[in-house]
């Protein structure tokens, strides 16, 4: 049996599949189906200081390949994840990612400190990037000197490895990209969403309340590739892969990418035990090679193409 | 089904499941009746759901739909009706091809309440979550009233079964069976004080049942349809907008929900102020 722990900046995971923010709940919505601990580790659904409701519907809508979201960060606000979930993931020894979004830099500080006291959470995911809210969100992650800042700001309020959500839509992710590294980002975490639109040409109107939406799921995967190929080039820090990934041979071509860990998002809707076929498929592609992890990480890079 | 102790929380008894297709009927226009074959069972109530989708569907249609039980145990079956990619792929599926299910899902109807004379207004496909209550009530050696509508004769499947279980009035719109309107037309003849009216079918049909049971003091329940990616609380892709501000998720609190908890609903004399 190969050795499928990695390392991601100073927080080690048993395995390099994790689950994407906004499609795994807080975790235990996903326990009647498998020990969620045998994952690398889940992002929660990002977390704001108080409660927030989202949007009106319709949020959601199936696109070829993918599906549109503009849920707008519904949660259950920080206090109530800390008091009524975490706990529970502790207790089943849940590697915990909080995922935390605001809407201003003092917010965000707010957030990290808050859970920097929490025993049981062991990163900081920063939502700099979500397209479905009015402020916050992806006008921090596309400018490099906002997204520095926050960085920055959450680094000095919190002692737990801190990792940042790329947007797709920055028009200069590379500079956003060494901006938090710059700014002390532990890893960066890509891609968000990319916004997209559909109309319902029957009834004559926009598909989801909030005209523009999200888009996820196999749709975006080549594009997600290309961006994690390009950021593994430009930054020293891990980068941790999401966009699109369903079965272990989309997760192999991003580790191969240089990404030192996945996300599963979307395909937990489809198929619920998707991460952990996931996590299971990269061990059995490990043990029939004769390849560790880190033999993987980064290697198509270096070989010449088939 | 205890009708004495109703679902107080939605199900986390639900399982992910790999299961082939026993059997597929067409029923009437466009409906289908799908069973499936689960050896150790699905307990389900009624009114709870299931998300449906084939293995061999890909990358497209992406997502499982979420269906209503018509039954649970070792052959549960769905009932739907084609109206896109999904349905209509469900519709063509053959014995032995291998489907997820994931339930059971949601919370069922409450109740019914053993002081009142249940009453059931289904429309079309919606009579599926219905049937399923029609024959727990027969078992526990009730039979309940029932309206059930279509648009044509054809728009009424399995309402020979349900005349097995209730005492059924049936309406279309085209007057091909039973009276010419909607189960609305029959609705206020029907309703006592002593009624409990659970309806699922269009949402403009449930409005308006909704809306004759405020008028007459009535309780009521109906079983939400919304679009929904998971089905189980993570998706946050159905919420349905609540009379107490923010939202209910269809998938927790419901499908099976009061009327009068969702702002879709509200008497006729405060609609306007909506």
């Amino acid at each position: 049996m190969t050795h499928q722990a990695v390392r991601v900046g100073s927080l080690t995971l048993k395995n390099p599949v994790l689950t994407a923010s906004g499609t795994f709940g807080y975790g235990l919505e996903f326990a009647p189906f498998f020990d969620i601990e045998d994952l690398g580790g889940i992002c929660t659904k990002g977390l704001s200081l108080a409660p927030r409701p989202g949007n009106p519907p319709p949020r959601i809508c199936e696109t070829p390949a993918g599906m549109l979201n503009a849920i707008g960060l519904a949660n259950v606000g920080v206090e109530a994840f800390c008091t009524e979930k975490l706990p529970l993931l502790r207790e089943r020894g849940v590697t915990v990612i909080a995922n935390i979004f605001a809407s201003s830099i003092d917010d965000f500080v707010t957030l990290a400190n808050r859970l920097d006291r929490e025993p049981g959470i062991h990163a900081i995911e920063l939502n700099v990037s979500c397209p479905n809210v009015k402020t916050g969100g992806i006008e921090f992650g596309r400018d490099p000197h906002l997204s520095g800042e926050v960085t920055a700001a959450v680094r000095a309020a919190t002692r737990l490895p801190l990792w940042v959500k790329m947007s797709p839509e920055a028009a200069d992710l590379a500079a956003v990209a060494r901006a938090c590294q710059d700014a002390g980002a532990d890893a960066l975490t890509a891609i968000n969403t990319i916004r997209g639109m559909a109309i319902d040409p029957e009834r004559m109107c926009v598909r989801l309340a909030n005209r523009t939406g999200g888009l996820s799921g196999p749709a975006i995967r080549p594009i997600a590739l290309r961006i994690v190929w390009d950021l593994v080039g430009l930054v020293d820090i891990p980068v941790i892969a999401i966009g699109g990934i369903a079965t272990a041979a989309d997760a192999l071509q991003f580790l191969l990418a240089g990404a030192h860990a996945v996300q599963v998002g979307t395909a937990s809707f489809s198929d619920p035990v998707a991460p952990l076929t996931v996590a299971q498929g990269i061990r059995a592609f490990c043990e029939h090679r004769g390849l560790s992890i880190d033999d993987l990480i980064g290697r198509a890079r270096t070989s010449a193409t088939s | 089904m205890t009708p004495s102790h109703p679902p107080s929380a939605p199900s986390n008894q639900y399982r992910h499941l790999r299961v082939p297709l026993l059997r597929r009927e067409s029923v009437g226009n466009a409906y289908h009746v799908l069973s499936f074959e689960v050896p150790d069972g699905l307990p389900a109530d009624p009114g709870q759901f299931v998300m449906v989708r084939a293995t061999t569907w890909g990358n497209s249609p992406l997502l499982p739909r979420p269906m209503s039980l018509l039954t649970g145990g070792t052959t549960p079956e769905i009932l739907l009706k084609v109206v896109g990619e999904g349905t209509l792929r469900m519709g063509r599926a053959e014995p032995g091809e291998l489907f997820s299910l994931t339930g059971p899902l949601g919370r069922g109807w409450r109740g019914p309440h053993p002081a009142r004379q249940p009453l059931l207004v289904a429309g079309g496909v919606g009579i599926a979550p219905l049937l399923f209550l029609a024959r727990e009530l027969a078992s526990s050696g009730r039979r309940p009233l029932a309206i059930y509508g279509g648009r044509t004769s054809r728009d009424l499947p399995f309402s020979d079964d349900l005349e097995e279980v209730a005492e059924v009035h049936i309406t279309t719109e085209d007057g091909s069976r039973g009276l010419r309107g909607r189960v609305t037309d029959v609705l206020d003849d029907l309703l006592t004080p002593e009624s409990e009216v659970f309806t699922c079918g269009p949402d403009r049909m449930m409005a308006a049942v909704a809306d004759a049971t405020f008028a007459r003091d009535v309780p009521c329940q109906v079983s939400l349809e919304a679009p929904m990616a998971c089905g189980f609380g993570v998706c946050l892709g159905c919420p349905v907008p609540a009379v107490s501000g923010g939202y209910l998720y269809a998938c927790q609190e419901g499908p099976c929900l009061d009327a009068r908890r969702i702002a879709w609903y509200p008497p006729t004399s405060q609609r306007g102020a909506r």
